[in-house]
């Protein structure tokens, strides 16, 4: 992404895409919170999303948007709980298994990962639901959609420096967590699945790549 | 960005944010977090961060020894004993401070799942909690209104421990609240019960001078474990009490006692009995003792044990009648004595009797109830909750016909009954309990829980995919202990009542919920009454009214007190020995029922007795009797996927003494097979192959082995499935099996239940898996 130049055209052009990006952040939390509800597939299988989706390479695949939405939402629920729940082998949906902390014997569930996390989220501001996972993918994804949201807020206001605060977040935030970990979980679930979770991996990937990339 | 351009960037941002438009359900994650009372404060001393703790209660075993949690950043850091606690003292086994790995099973049940393809076959749909309560509300609303609430069927693992399970069931109008005989020991409770009118005993081992143990092994198991283990070693150790025991296997305990005598399997109650009539015989009973508080005579007792001469004892069981003569005299001569029986002795088809020849010992010598002696339990009666939803009259399942003495308990023959037709089943509720891992005969248990036709509909309330979650048709995914309320009252080893509080000390995890929760949720949608029963405006308004009968406690705070402590006791109260002496004991006589006529309306002989049993006295050369243990580091299923334990302990061979052993042809870390002889009404051979481990540690003609691994559910943990660690991105994977270094070494264990039949005390229910004969061949 370009990085934002001074001007009221770059001021306008950063907005669009700290609101752009607080969007797409909040469609993946979404996406690997649960079983996917009826609206969010809805909302995937319309003719702008997946036109938008075409264009960014992401390929869902045609038994996505084709056939019953009922039956769909079944089956991505019963794929959810394969992939994710198990029994048997699962991709961990969480930070703590793929990021073993340095006093951690062997990583495990809400492990210093999760800690970082937590201790991240109080220090801009942001309380976790209590019993909540902090290092769950959609909690860490959905971290990045509140950072990006503050910063289009920030900007909307014209608070510069809040907003490049903002932003600094976000990358910082990619850097010590998603971008740590969040490829190889897109490609453990690249690898044991195609269609919507595939696909939704890989945007997730490129989002993360991209953020961590990101000079500001 | 990357590999998407700006403009295709946006127009994705555009579309998300469209969808999330459509979204209802969108939420922010910062809100008003709930609080969670505040315990104590402490700093943990290598990250300096704030640590804060709770006491609560723990319930990886039966025991409720009081835990405290040490909290840091919200995550549940080591779980310690409570010191403040009556029962363990501060300790806490290793099971307890595993406690983190049930918590954070990394393979926990975090939201509801529904059943997708044919019973059993392991497809999952998650769906919301409004969905799932929903369905099993409407499920059992219309089984209570338009039919019969009596198909409803309850079964929990504790009884005891699940005062809202029973209150469940009767709000709906089942009688059917069935409790699992793995944990307790159904037919030592209802022994006592018939002889002193309270289930449980809890011998004052701290204070005796001589500790008989029959067929137990309390420094290892035990329903009080740590706390009473404790007791046990200031016995030994500060009261230098002389530990003497009889079984069938070296256990942790006999490797601490003073004199260990193998006895011949099941025999252990003629031995005792041989010892009763040893002390009634050379004069060594208790006259005035008898005469006052029995409802016997010492003339008719001597008379009824004479046939039990050492002799006959010796030639039987395999001791030597000299031994029996000298245990006999030093336990009626030093004074105080108790025994201490477990598995080994109620384990039996005669396990009522064996525990009631036990407990004659006690009874002759004038030991009950006194200081040393073996005492009755003391707990609170906590007062009822009003509204108390009314008992429903008994069905064939609560109340077995055959089996008059057996109430709420009987949950090994539960299954037969429902596979005859006993009783029609409608709906199944599982809660806390794992009968397919647990239960006798488990490929028949399995058949039922798949069966539509006898359960057709089954809800699985568990943290775990446990063997018996996975027939279930909806998992309805419950928090563990660590994150729930309730009240604990049990009998302490100090004999001094308590009180006891669970609370969370983290929130409930992601979506799981507390079974305060879910009861309520499904009382107030069931309706028909039922609701009323559940009307408590929160858990802390039901916890109350648990403990509002007690004065003591409500003086001190009440519920306040127990959140800051975890436990109340009446700082001043010292044991009352010998209480009976003022009010008498609770049977229809207000004595020591020595002689009981419920057993004689039973059909069995009134007066404590042996009879040999069929299967084990009839031992061909190939078969061996079977024992199956208990270890300190597993509780039945309970602990299976818990990382910690099974590092230590994941596999059970077959213990095999090396004298059997040579006769079979059969050599140290074989491979064996243990056949069960076909029973009636079961033409398939069921066995099961093991790996023998000799040792001089077993009775020649038994072959044992430990409960608590041999998982076929519970998590990749359980079942030693090590799924090696590649390099990224290839994580599809629980990481913790990276470490799973036994599987390939020594497997992850067999399950005993697998091949043990249905066999019952005919009075108390309890299993009788000590009656169990196998054949053992190298394979």
């Amino acid at each position: 992404m370009p990085a934002a130049s001074r001007g009221e055209g770059a001021g306008t052009q950063a907005l669009e895409a700290a609101r752009a990006r607080a969007a797409v952040y909040g469609l993946l939390a979404r996406v690997f919170a649960g079983a996917p509800a009826p609206e969010l597939l809805a909302g995937v299988r319309q003719p702008q999303m997946r036109e938008a989706l075409a264009a960014a390479g992401i390929e869902l695949g045609e038994d996505f948007f084709a056939g019953d939405a009922e039956q769909l939402a079944r089956r991505l629920a019963v794929e959810y709980a394969r992939l994710f729940i198990g029994p048997g082998a699962q991709v961990a949906l969480y930070e703590s298994f793929f990021v073993r902390g340095e006093g951690e014997e062997r990583p495990q569930l809400w492990g210093e990962a999760a800690v970082a996390v937590a201790a991240f989220c109080r220090e801009v501001g942001l309380e976790t639901a209590p019993g909540r996972v902090p290092d769950h993918v959609s909690h860490e994804l959905e971290v990045m959609a509140v950072l990006s949201q503050a910063e289009a807020e920030s900007l909307a206001a014209s608070a510069g420096d809040e907003a490049r605060r903002w932003r600094r977040l976000q990358v910082r935030f990619c850097q010590e967590h998603l971008g740590r970990w969040l490829p190889d979980f897109s490609r453990a679930v690249a690898r044991a699945t195609g269609g919507f979770y595939r696909g939704m991996a890989l945007l997730a990937e490129e989002q993360v790549r991209a953020d961590c990339e990101a000079r500001c | 960005m990357g590999n998407i351009s700006r403009r295709d960037f946006l127009k994705l941002g555009a579309a998300s944010a469209a969808v999330l438009a459509l979204e209802s359900q969108f939420r922010p994650i910062a809100y008003a977090a709930e609080q969670l009372l505040e315990g104590g404060r402490s700093v943990n001393r290598t990250s300096g961060l704030p640590r804060s703790f709770l006491p609560s209660t723990c319930m990886q075993c039966p025991a409720g020894c009081g835990i405290i949690g040490y909290v840091e950043e919200s995550r549940l850091v080591k779980i310690g004993g409570n010191s403040k606690h009556i029962s363990n003292l501060g300790t806490l086994c290793a099971r307890g401070q595993a406690g983190i790995n049930a918590i954070y099973d990394p393979q926990r049940l975090l939201e509801p799942l529904k059943r997708v393809g044919p019973r059993g076959s392991g497809s999952w749909e998650p769906v919301s909690w409004d969905d799932a309560l929903d369905e099993v509300a409407s499920t059992l609303g219309t089984l209570k209104s338009g039919g019969d609430p009596r198909e409803f069927v309850f079964l929990t693992g504790n009884p005891d421990a699940d005062y809202l399970g029973r209150r469940f069931t009767h709000a709906f109008g089942s009688p059917n609240f069935i409790g699992s005989t793995s944990d307790f020991d159904a037919n030592k409770r209802v022994a006592d019960r018939l002889t002193w009118g309270a289930a449980g005993d809890m011998p004052d081992v701290a204070h005796s001078k001589y500790i008989l143990v029959l067929g137990a092994n309390p420094l290892e198991t035990g329903p009080n474990y740590v706390g009473f283990a404790q007791r046990m070693i200031q016995g030994i150790r500060d009261n230098q009490a002389k530990l003497v025991v009889f079984d069938v296997r070296l256990t942790n305990t006999s490797a601490m006692s003073n004199e260990m005598y193998y006895v011949n399997p099941g025999t252990i109650g003629l031995v005792t009995l041989a010892m009763a009539n040893v002390i009634m015989q050379e004069g060594l009973y208790r006259d005035e003792f008898i005469r006052r508080w029995t409802n016997v005579t010492p003339e008719e007792l001597a008379g009824h044990l004479a046939q039990y001469t050492p002799e006959r004892a010796a030639a039987e069981a395999g001791v030597d009648a000299a031994v029996i003569r000298t245990i006999a005299t030093e336990f009626a001569t030093t004074r105080p004595a108790t025994t201490v029986t477990d598995a080994s002795l109620s384990n039996f088809a005669a396990g009522v009797q064996n525990e009631r020849a036990a407990m004659l010992l006690s009874i002759i010598t004038g030991n009950i109830d006194t200081r040393g002696g073996l005492c009755l339990p003391r707990s609170y009666d906590l007062a009822p909750v009003n509204p108390e939803p009314p008992q429903p009259p008994p069905s064939v399942l609560s109340n077995p016909p055959a089996l008059p003495l057996a109430y709420e308990q009987a949950a090994a023959g539960t299954f037969e009954q429902i596979r005859n037709r006993e009783q029609k089943v409608s709906a199944l509720m599982t809660h806390n309990v794992d009968p397919a891992y647990s239960n006798p005969d488990l490929a028949r248990v399995e058949e039922v829980l798949a069966d539509e036709t006898l359960i057709p509909y089954h809800v699985a309330v568990t943290p775990f995919m446990t063997e018996t979650a996975r027939f279930a048709d909806i998992i309805l995914p419950e928090t563990t202990y660590l994150e729930d309320s309730d009240i604990i009252v049990r009998s302490s080893p100090e004999l001094v009542p308590f009180v006891a509080l669970r609370q969370p000390v983290v929130p409930p995890l992601e979506k799981s919920r507390p079974f305060f929760d879910i009861a309520s949720s499904l009382a107030g949608a069931v309706k028909g009454g039922m609701e009323q029963y559940f009307a408590f405006g929160s858990v802390s308004d039901y916890l109350e009214a648990r403990v509002a009968g007690i004065g003591g406690l409500q003086r001190v705070g009440g519920l306040d007190y127990l959140r800051q402590h975890g436990v109340w006791y009446d700082p001043k109260s010292q044991p009352d020995y010998g209480a009976f002496r003022a009010g008498g004991f609770r049977t229809p006589s207000g004595k020591l029922e020595v002689r009981s006529a419920l057993m004689a309306e039973a059909g069995q002989p009134a007066l404590p007795s042996y009879e040999t049993s069929a299967s084990l006295s009839r031992l061909g050369d190939r078969d061996m009797a079977m024992c199956i243990f208990d270890t300190a580091l597993h509780s039945d299923w309970k602990t299976g996927n818990c990382m910690w334990l099974d590092e230590i302990e994941h596999h059970n061979p077959v213990w095999i003494n090396p004298r059997t052993a040579e006769s079979l042809g059969i050599e140290d870390g074989d491979t064996i097979k243990l056949t069960r002889p076909n029973i009636a009404g079961d033409a398939k051979e069921r066995s099961i192959t093991a790996t023998a481990y000799l040792t001089e540690g077993i009775h020649p003609r038994v072959v044992a082995m430990a409960n608590g691994v041999g998982h076929t559910a519970m998590g990749n943990i359980a079942q030693a499935e090590k799924i090696p660690y590649k390099e990224p991105p290839e994580v599809l994977r629980d990481p913790n099996t990276e470490l799973v270094w036994w599987g390939e070494e020594d497997g992850s264990g067999v399950n005993p239940k697998r091949i043990v039949p249905v066999k019952l005390d005919p009075v108390g229910g309890g299993e009788a898996w000590g009656e169990m004969v196998v054949t053992v061949a190298k394979v």
